[in-house]
């Protein structure tokens, strides 16, 4: 099996509204994928749809090799889901939820008693396994559904937002638990608003927008695209600009011409190929900046608090190089300097502030 | 597989147990409920009945009868529902429901030449406390009236002045009502006027004995309070865990709606029944009344009951996916059924058009079947059809709820 999940146009509507549209998405075996897109756009009602927790309109997917309108029952044994909302039984104690999980998934008793300690150990929640849920806090219930979640040893593990609310602490144990599940051979789909939490995890990440995937790549992948696609954008913009001004200079007089000509140097400039770099200097004044200003590599200067300003350049090897030492033969002091990538969030941003976009390739590989 | 699913339903109904012993407010007002209500319908409530069907005997013909019948016709407390000629068909029609009384007038009632009384009957359903308690008195006074009339009329055939008659009459009912019956007062002619003015001897059978309002009202109660747990528990056991995301950790396993629902409805059963014997005990503890009929009949109907309401709440909450949705679209049917099914007044009492209604609604079966079972000691073979219509609605809920039970969440 090469595909953990594989959807086929699947699609959820409500009344006229589709919440999901005729999606297609092949997710790889055995990997961490992360699942995102803005509040409403459908990723948790894909989710619902492939963990049986709701029916497609039309369309199906194939989860865990099992069709879900075919077999749910199949899907559901193979898989596992940590929702967003905790839902074990809050009167119940952590030990009676996980052992009604396991009755409810058929694992034999001595089994289940058995698998049920080893995951409380593992989650360090052993402890209060006699505690009603109910008197919990956040992160351990999230604990404790997750052993609940675990009882039956699914092939796939979902988790939808499951660090919401949490401590950094309980996080970060969270994080390293979904890599050790990961490294056990299970695939894991996480939706996640937390875009450096999908980073650190995710092997692929897809990006649902108004029920269509906007976009599906690895998480530098996707980087990468954005920068490409702001590099192409700029070239077009110029280009077009630039033969406009040329159309105009043919007709026009010598005193035109050069006012069309600062025009186009202008819009060459603002177009080119750039770059940001982000400098903290401790000694910031106007002299400086000036000076700065006034380097040829150097198109915008962004002055931010606390002495911090945002350089919009030439994007060249020796641009970065070429700043410091304007910066320190104008004695002035670096604290701190970093180039601006674009982050997942800006791809995040981005791919969601497309309206009608749609990837004729969604996702798969 | 059959251990597995089994296994699972024992979790349902042990899980459902496990909640409410740790919910201890949910816990005592289920227990304090049923003897809160119990106590204040049985000292609280009161009324007037009008349009009490029954039916008319009359063995004979001629203008006192005639007379009596447009009386009877006249006075709204009754709706006659027949004359008949047969008193034996008149009793029948009592047993069988059909009216709540029997006014049964004797054959010699238009004989004005007779000097023995006039012997009018009432055989009334005492099983309807309600019914009864209205009818009695407003009969008495009904006949009195007549049998005075018939005396006058008897004092002016034989040619005493109606002044005489007048003050005979006050003499005689003043005699009556402190019963002493001494010698008849002498009149010059040496006619006994008791005896002719008091020419009626109205005799009153209560058909199940004297049974108080408590009585009455014990088997509407028990099934209203069966009706409230189980509508009110149905929605915190479904709405409620479907709202909190509970219901979803059982959906994402390999188990189907009808295992899930059969658990949930033993559970609800065991405590329904739990119930009913709690508010059974308090109610011969408290008030002392008798259950005519068999003890397990009782609870056999009352555990029937639950499950056709627990129906009812699948039915209601298998679409809704708040309690509060759930609460409002309950409530408009539990209050106004309470109401219209016979709980405390009966059915036949009201206006045609709820009458009409109540016989579409499962509660009314209930609190007939209970009622004949506990007031008037009925086996299953006189409530049959009550028990027929339950369980066909009962199918129906579940056929309804199990169909368009909503896995969505």
């Amino acid at each position: 099996m090469k595909y953990c999940v594989e959807t086929f146009d699947l699609t959820k509507n409500y009344g006229d509204f589709a919440a999901v549209d005729t999606l297609k998405m092949k997710i790889k075996n055995k990997s961490i994928f992360g699942f995102l897109g803005p509040n409403g756009a459908g990723k948790t009602t894909t989710i619902k749809m492939l963990t049986c927790l709701a029916l497609p309109t039309s369309g199906t997917a194939t989860v865990a090799g099992q069709d879900i309108l075919k077999n749910p029952n199949e899907v559901r044994q193979k898989i596992g889901m940590i929702p967003q909302m905790v839902s074990l039984y809050g009167d119940l104690t952590v030990k009676e939820n996980v052992h009604l999980c396991g009755d409810f998934y058929g694992v034999h008793e001595d089994l289940r008693d058995s698998r049920a300690d080893e995951l409380m150990e593992m989650v360090d929640i052993k402890y209060a396994e006699n505690k009603p849920v109910s008197q919990l806090s956040g992160g351990m219930k999230q604990k404790a559904s997750v052993v609940a979640s675990l009882i039956h040893q699914p092939e796939i593990l979902f988790l939808d937002e499951p660090t919401i609310g949490l401590d950094p602490t309980t996080k970060r144990i969270l994080w390293d638990m979904v890599e050790e599940l990961n490294s056990e051979g299970r695939s894991i789909i996480l939706c996640s608003h937390d875009m450096y939490e999908v980073e650190l995890l995710c092997d692929d990440v897809g990006i649902i927008n108004r029920g269509l995937l906007a976009a599906f790549n690895t998480p530098q992948g996707l980087k990468d695209t954005m920068i490409t696609e702001r590099k192409n954008e700029k070239i077009s913009r110029s280009s077009n600009i630039t033969k406009i001004v040329e159309e105009m200079q043919k007709e026009a007089s010598p005193e035109e011409n050069a006012s069309l000509n600062s025009v186009k140097d202008y819009v060459e400039k603002k177009n080119r190929d750039s770059m940001e770099l982000s400098v903290m200097i401790s000694n910031l004044d106007d002299n400086l900046l000036t000076q700065l200003e006034n380097l040829p590599i150097t198109y915008k200067i962004t002055k931010q608090h606390s002495g911090r300003i945002v350089i919009d350049m030439e994007d060249s090897e020796e641009s970065v190089t070429k700043i410091i030492s304007g910066i320190i033969e104008n004695n002035g002091n670096i604290t701190s300097i970093s180039t601006k990538d674009p982050s997942l969030e800006d791809v995040f941003v981005r791919v969601t502030a497309k309206k009608e976009e749609v990837s004729d390739d969604n996702g798969g590989n | 597989m059959i251990m597995v699913e089994t296994k699972k339903i024992k979790w349902m109904f042990k899980k459902d147990l496990m909640v409410l012993w740790r919910h201890k407010p949910r816990l005592i007002s289920l227990i304090l409920f049923p003897i809160i209500m119990i106590t204040l319908f049985g000292y609280g409530m009161g009324g007037t009945l009008t349009n009490i069907p029954v039916v008319v005997v009359s063995q004979s013909s001629g203008p006192i009868t005639d007379a009596t019948l447009n009386a009877i016709k006249g006075t709204n407390i009754y709706d006659v529902v027949n004359i008949i000629n047969d008193p034996n068909k008149g009793k029948q029609m009592v047993m069988n429901g059909q009216v709540k009384a029997a006014i049964i007038l004797p054959p010699n009632y238009d004989d004005m030449q007779s000097q023995s009384p006039k012997n009018v009957i009432i055989d009334a359903d005492s099983s309807d406390q309600m019914a009864s308690s209205a009818l009695v008195p407003t009969s008495q006074a009904l006949f009195s009236q007549i049998s005075n009339q018939i005396g006058i009329q008897k004092l002016q055939a034989m040619g005493l002045s109606s002044s005489a008659a007048q003050s005979s009459q006050v003499q005689v009912q003043s005699e009556t009502q402190s019963q002493v019956l001494s010698s008849p007062t002498p009149a010059a002619s040496g006619i006994n006027f008791q005896s002719i003015v008091n020419s009626i001897n109205f005799q009153i059978n209560k058909l199940y004995g004297n049974i108080s309002y408590i009585d009455f009202l014990v088997p509407g109660v028990l099934a209203m309070v069966v009706l409230f747990s189980c509508m009110f528990g149905m929605g915190e056991s479904i709405a409620g865990e479907r709202e909190r995301g509970e219901l979803a950790r059982l959906f994402m396993t390999p188990t189907s709606i009808t295992t899930i629902v059969g658990g949930k409805i033993i559970s609800k059963l065991t405590i329904e029944t739990g119930r009913a014997v709690i508010l059974i005990v308090v109610a011969i503890a408290l008030f002392g009344i008798v259950i005519a009929g068999s003890m397990l009949l009782t609870l056999l109907l009352l555990v029937l009951v639950a499950l056709c309401f627990v129906g009812f709440g699948i039915m209601i909450s298998a679409r809704v996916s708040t309690q509060e949705d759930y609460m409002q679209m309950v409530q408009p049917i539990t209050l106004p059924m309470m109401f219209m099914s016979g709980v405390f007044y009966p059915v036949e009492t009201m206006p045609w058009i709820f009458q009409k209604i109540a016989y579409l609604l499962p509660l009314t079966y209930a609190n007939d079947a209970l009622r004949a079972v506990m007031l008037k000691g009925a086996g299953i073979g006189a409530i049959w059809l009550d028990v027929v219509v339950l369980l066909g609605f009962t199918a129906l809920f579940f056929a309804l709820g199990v169909r368009s039970f909503n896995r969505d969440v």
